[in-house]
Parts: C-alpha cells; sequence; structure tokens
C-alpha cells in the first residue's frame, strides 16, 4: 500500500512537468572568438560609441579599456571586489560591484573615481547585480539581480523607482540598452532576451553557442560582442537574427 | 581492481581546477539566501531543509520497521561572510545532527558532529590559505554536493566510513592558468569529524593531504550534474593523496582511546599508518554527466595482532590491509521537463583481508546500484527527489543486511 502510494506521487509529479517557458526563438552563433589573456574572470562588458572601444569588468574587481580585439589599453587604479556590471552614460563608465553591492562612477576621461553609491540586494552574495545598463526609454539606470530575476529601476542617484520580477529565465548575468530595447542574457540559459523596455516582456529570445556567457555589447553597426567568464574568451557575433 | 586503480591514475597526470571554496553555499545558482551588507562586507544567511519518507524491502524473517518512515535529512543554517580586505568566513550547521547529538550523547552518529564547517579564508595571495574546519580537498564524490543531484546521500565509497570528508587544519590552494589548474595542499588533526568528540590524539601527528585537478576548457564547479546543458564538453580529472601515521604512544590504541574515529569498517583511522589515493573524473555536455572515482587506502596497524588483519600471518597480508574500489555514475538534466535522471554503480571492499564464514578471503566486497529522479521546481532549490539502492553484492561478514532494497522519496528547499 505504502509502495502504491509513493508510485503515484512519482506518477503524479512526472505529470505536473511541464515545458519551461521562453524557448529560444533563434539559433545564433559566433563568428569568431578568442581569448582574453590579461583580464581574469571577464564578467561584463561595453562599447564605447565615441572611441570603438571596449570597457571590460573583471571578477577581481578591476577595470580595463580594451581595444577591439580586447588587448588592454589603460586600467583603472580604484579597484573593487567583485566587478560584474559596466555601463557608459555621456562621459562617465559605471561599474557594479557585486559583494559590496556598490556602483562606481568613473570618468571616462582618465578612469579616476568620481562618486559611489550603495545599492541594496537582500539575495545571496554573488546572485546580486551583475549587470547595469541605461534605459533611454524611461531615463532611468536598471541593475537586474542575477537570480532570482528582478529588474530595478534606479534615478541618476541610484534611488530606487520600480521593480519587475523576470521569469523567463534561471538567471540573468547582463542587460544592456541596443537600438530602442532592453536586452537580457541569461548565462545559464546561454540565452539573450529582447524586452520592451516599457515591461520588460520578452519580445524574441537567441540561443547562442557561448558557454557561460556573462557579458553583452553591440558596437555601432549592431554586432554582439560576448564574453565569457569561466572560458576567459570574447565571442563575436554578427546582427541578431530579425534585429 | 587494481587494474581499474592503474589505469585510472595513470590515465590522470596532475590535474585540476575548480574555485576556491567548496562552499555549498557560495556558487549556489539560484538559492535564495539572505545578504546583509555594509560599507566592505558582506554577510549571507542560508540554509536547507528536506525530508524524506523511506522504505526498506526488508529480506524474509526481518521484522523492524525502523527505516520504514519519515524521517529529516536536513536542517541546515550557513553564515558565508567576505570582507573587503579579501577574509571570507564560514559557518555551517546542521542544527538535526547537534540536536541528534545532543539528545544520544554523541552516540547514534559521532561522525556527524553538526559543525559542516567552521573555517577563515585569505585569497589575498596568489596562493589561497584557508585555517578551520571544512571539506578535506579529497575525493570529487566528497567535495561535490550531494543536495545538487538526485541522491539523498553519498556514495559509500566516499561518504565518510573509509576516509574522513572533514578536518580542522590548514590548507593552501594555487589557482592556475586561468583556474584550469588547481593545486591543494593541507595538514590537519587526521581525527575527521570526530575531532569535536576527542580533539587532537595523544600522536600528536597530522594527516598530509593533497590534490591536484585539471580542468578543461575552463574553470569548473564541484557540480556533477549539467544543469547548464554545456554547449561545449567540459571535464575535469584529478589524483588526490592522504597520509598519517597515528601510532599511538606507549602502548595506545585508536580503538579504545577513540573508539568512534576507526569508523564502520575500523579503518577511517587506525592505530598505526595509513595511507590513501585516487583519482577521478567528470565530464559534462548538453545535459549529459559521467562522474567516475576510485580510492584506495593501505593501511599498516602497529601491531601484528591488530583485528584489521583478520588473524592472518605477515607473509600472508604482507603488514599492510588494503581497502577501496570505485563508483561510476551517468546522469541526464532534461531541462524541458525539469526532470534528472541518475544512475550510480559502486563496488569497493572495505577490507581485502576479510574472512568469511567459511574461511576464504576477499569477504569484504560490497556492491551497489542508485537509482535516482529529481522534479526541479526550482532548480536543486525547491526539488522532489527520489531515491532508489540496492546491494548486488553484499558483504555478508563487513555488512550484513537486512533488506535487499530501499527507496526514499522527498523534498528540498536550499535557501
Amino acid at each position: 500500500m505504502r509502495t502504491l502510494l509513493l508510485i503515484n506521487l512519482l506518477i503524479a509529479s512526472l505529470f505536473l512537468s511541464s515545458w519551461q517557458k521562453g524557448k529560444p526563438h533563434f539559433k545564433f552563433k559566433f563568428e569568431h572568438s578568442h581569448s582574453l589573456k590579461n583580464i581574469p574572470e571577464p564578467s561584463d562588458i561595453v562599447y564605447d560609441k565615441e572611441t570603438g572601444h571596449f570597457f571590460i569588468v573583471s571578477d577581481h574587481g578591476k577595470l580595463f579599456e580594451c581595444d577591439t580585439s580586447g588587448n588592454i589599453i589603460r586600467k583603472a587604479q580604484k579597484e573593487g571586489m567583485d566587478f560584474e556590471g559596466v555601463e557608459i552614460k555621456d562621459s562617465f563608465v559605471y561599474v557594479s560591484d557585486e559583494s559590496p553591492r556598490k556602483i562606481y562612477k568613473y570618468r571616462k576621461s582618465d578612469l579616476s573615481l568620481l562618486r559611489e553609491f550603495n545599492v541594496s540586494w537582500g539575495g545571496a552574495i554573488n546572485k546580486a547585480f551583475e549587470s547595469i545598463t541605461y534605459n533611454y526609454s524611461k531615463n532611468c539606470f536598471v541593475l537586474v539581480s542575477q537570480a532570482p530575476c528582478v529588474v530595478i529601476e534606479y534615478n541618476d542617484d541610484f534611488k530606487e523607482i520600480n521593480r519587475y520580477r523576470f521569469h523567463s529565465a534561471r538567471d540573468i548575468s547582463d542587460a544592456r540598452w541596443y537600438n530602442g530595447y532592453i536586452y537580457l542574457l541569461s548565462a545559464l540559459d546561454e540565452t539573450i532576451f529582447k524586452c520592451d523596455p516599457a515591461t520588460y516582456d520578452v519580445i524574441e529570445s537567441y540561443k547562442i553557442n557561448v558557454f557561460n556567457p556573462e557579458g553583452l555589447a553591440f558596437d555601432n553597426n549592431g554586432n554582439v560582442t560576448i564574453t565569457s567568464d569561466d572560458l576567459q574568451k570574447i565571442y563575436f557575433f554578427k546582427n541578431l537574427p530579425h534585429n | 581492481m587494481k587494474k581499474l586503480l592503474l589505469f585510472t591514475m595513470a590515465g590522470i597526470a596532475l590535474s585540476t581546477a575548480s574555485r576556491a571554496q567548496f562552499s555549498e553555499f557560495q556558487n549556489n545558482v539560484g538559492a535564495t539566501p539572505f545578504t546583509l551588507s555594509s560599507d566592505n562586507n558582506t554577510f549571507q544567511i542560508g540554509g536547507r531543509v528536506s525530508f524524506y519518507y523511506e522504505n526498506r524491502f526488508l529480506k524474509a524473517n526481518q521484522d523492524n520497521l525502523s527505516h520504514n518512515g519519515f524521517d529529516v535529512k536536513d536542517a541546515d543554517l550557513d553564515f558565508l561572510g567576505k570582507t573587503a580586505s579579501k577574509f571570507t568566513y564560514e559557518f555551517h550547521l546542521s542544527v538535526i545532527d547537534l540536536a541528534t547529538a545532543a539528545a544520544t550523547l554523541n552516540t547514534a552518529n559521532p561522525a556527524n558532529p553538526g559543525i559542516k564547517a567552521g573555517y577563515l579564508q585569505y585569497t589575498g595571495f596568489p596562493v589561497y590559505i584557508k585555517f578551520g574546519y571544512d571539506k578535506l580537498p579529497f575525493s570529487q564524490g566528497s567535495l561535490s554536493e550531494v543536495y545538487g543531484t538526485p541522491m539523498w546521500s553519498h556514495a559509500n565509497l566516499y561518504g565518510g566510513d573509509l576516509f574522513s570528508r572533514r578536518d580542522i587544519g590548514l590548507t593552501l590552494q594555487a589557482p592556475l592558468w586561468k583556474h584550469r589548474i588547481n593545486l591543494y595542499g593541507g595538514v590537519y588533526s587526521g581525527m575527521g569529524e570526530n575531532f569535536f568528540e576527542y580533539g587532537n590524539d595523544a600522536s600528536g601527528r597530522f594527516e598530509y593531504v593533497g590534490r591536484a585537478e585539471f580542468s578543461y576548457p575552463g574553470k569548473m564547479k564541484y557540480h556533477v550534474i549539467d544543469e547548464e546543458n554545456s554547449p561545449i564538453v567540459q571535464f575535469r580529472v584529478a589524483a588526490n593523496a592522504r597520509y598519517e601515521d597515528k601510532t599511538q604512544p606507549n602502548g595506545g590504541n585508536v580503538v579504545t582511546s577513540y573508539p568512534d574515529a576507526p569508523g564502520a569498517y575500523g579503518i577511517r583511522m587506525i592505530n598505526g599508518k595509513r595511507g590513501v589515493y585516487g583519482g577521478d573524473a567528470v565530464i559534462l555536455f548538453k545535459g549529459i554527466s559521467a562522474t567516475f572515482e576510485t580510492d584506495m587506502v593501505r593501511a599498516q596497524p602497529a601491531d601484528a595482532n591488530d583485528p584489521l588483519y583478520y588473524g592472518t600471518s605477515t607473509t600472508v597480508n604482507g603488514k599492510y590491509v588494503k581497502a577501496g574500489g570505485y563508483a561510476a555514475g551517468l546522469n541526464y538534466n532534461w531541462q524541458q521537463i525539469r526532470s534528472v535522471f541518475s544512475v550510480m554503480y559502486e563496488d569497493f571492499n572495505a577490507n581485502d583481508l576479510a574472512i568469511n564464514a567459511t574461511g576464504a578471503q576477499s569477504a569484504g566486497e560490497q556492491a551497489w546500484l542508485y537509482l535516482g529522479y529529481a522534479y526541479k521546481v526550482n532548480g536543486f532549490n525547491s526539488v522532489f527527489k527520489f531515491e532508489y539502492y540496492r546491494p548486488t553484492v553484499e558483504s555478508a561478514n563487513l555488512n550484513p543486511l537486512k533488506y535487499y532494497g530501499q527507496i526514499r522519496v522527498g523534498y528540498q528547499i536550499v535557501f
């Protein structure tokens, strides 16, 4: 009798199984890649339209400016604990230091530190803000917690304005504004989500063939660049399909 | 078994890598612990609660139903802190084990004292330094979190009966080549989980442990399920060894002075010299993962009449006793239906000199088959787990069983 009950429980659980939501619509493969030899554990990347350079941050609390191949041009003196997100707005570079829940504002001109902000996330130490971007349609910064995934909007002084739960991925490792949309990157699902900038609802999703993708950038032509933390590599794609 | 070991060791050169911590609560994707942060310090509070119903299929004429009912597997609390000055500290407590130890005067389960980690680590140098009580850098099966699999407990081979899994001491870790190579070296009390019961032993000697790992194409965590459905093949191979000489001074004896320390088979700590060596490997690709591990104990009891020799002469036993074996597993993470399927097989001998009722030797061999299924509501942080295991070879001498199979079905929450 007991055994029967257990078997029934097992079958019931199988019936409860459902196909996960948000299956990627498109497969998106990189064109080429190479190693980032001198940047340990690269966790995010952003493209600077003015110079055509990349800014890359490392888990080791370091901010680098690099050329289009990922070669280091210069490095910020002020280091942190666990840099996981980077964004450029106007003449400043903003960096998310995940573990201590800090945002650093650097001058882009000389990479000197201008200001620090404290942000709050009560979840796991290393599941906080791995992404930072700016939502130009709402004029606010956007930080997304890695897991559980919550999109949080902040004003320019990093005071919270609003938050949205994001259910379409198991984690989010980066966010990027490009061409009128917010793009979210999931490392665990290896998927890029194109989202409505007002609601963060998923419009399209793109399955990528990169392991442990943590950083997402778009250049002036819409070409996609991804960094992989665990593999310490940079991957170059063309434009997103149907973008 | 010898050939298997040689094959494995030959295939493994130096080895491997993974992250600085063994902490179950540092690299867990999706868990929702709580974190407090001040300017330069963060402090995380996490934990795990799990329970199951177990049912043993008893042999004929067996009527003890004590393992046919409910049980609490975990009620753990974990406190993990990091400072801007590159210190990490952690306390991991099992409330259930603490309560059990208190209620039974530590007689019910002395190898589970209730403290699973309590250490301080500095990561500011190229070589990380850790001092305190934590998992030993030995055995992939031991280092991997069982809660991150469909199984409810570790295989017997690396579950703590043949060698200790945790101890107090000093661990050095050198991550090299983008963390693809990890080298560990450490010195420990040698008392393992029984340190809290007895403190240091009278020999005054330490246990020495070393492990070398190589992972490719990048660093790997101690996960054996491919929850990321890796689009590329990832693998890690490792070799490890440990040694201690616990010969007691002035004719003392480990068994009489520290009766819980030798463990179920009397070989986890012995009155004499003991070495353990082994190797392990894991490969992950597109949701499929395979694991293999072998561990061998070579024990040299100081007393020629030690019961571990089973009364054999030195010409027969060569003045040493061997134990060990292998465990192999295959898993599939079917992410679309949130399910993980696992099968594992282990074959080990707890004493190669063991003699059965007819006087024949090699009666210490056991083999077990495990089947597991997990339905992940939220990864392994909120998961239904089902496990079935049965002995395929039974050692009537060293581990006589009253059952021929057992199931465990339950639920687990990690926060």
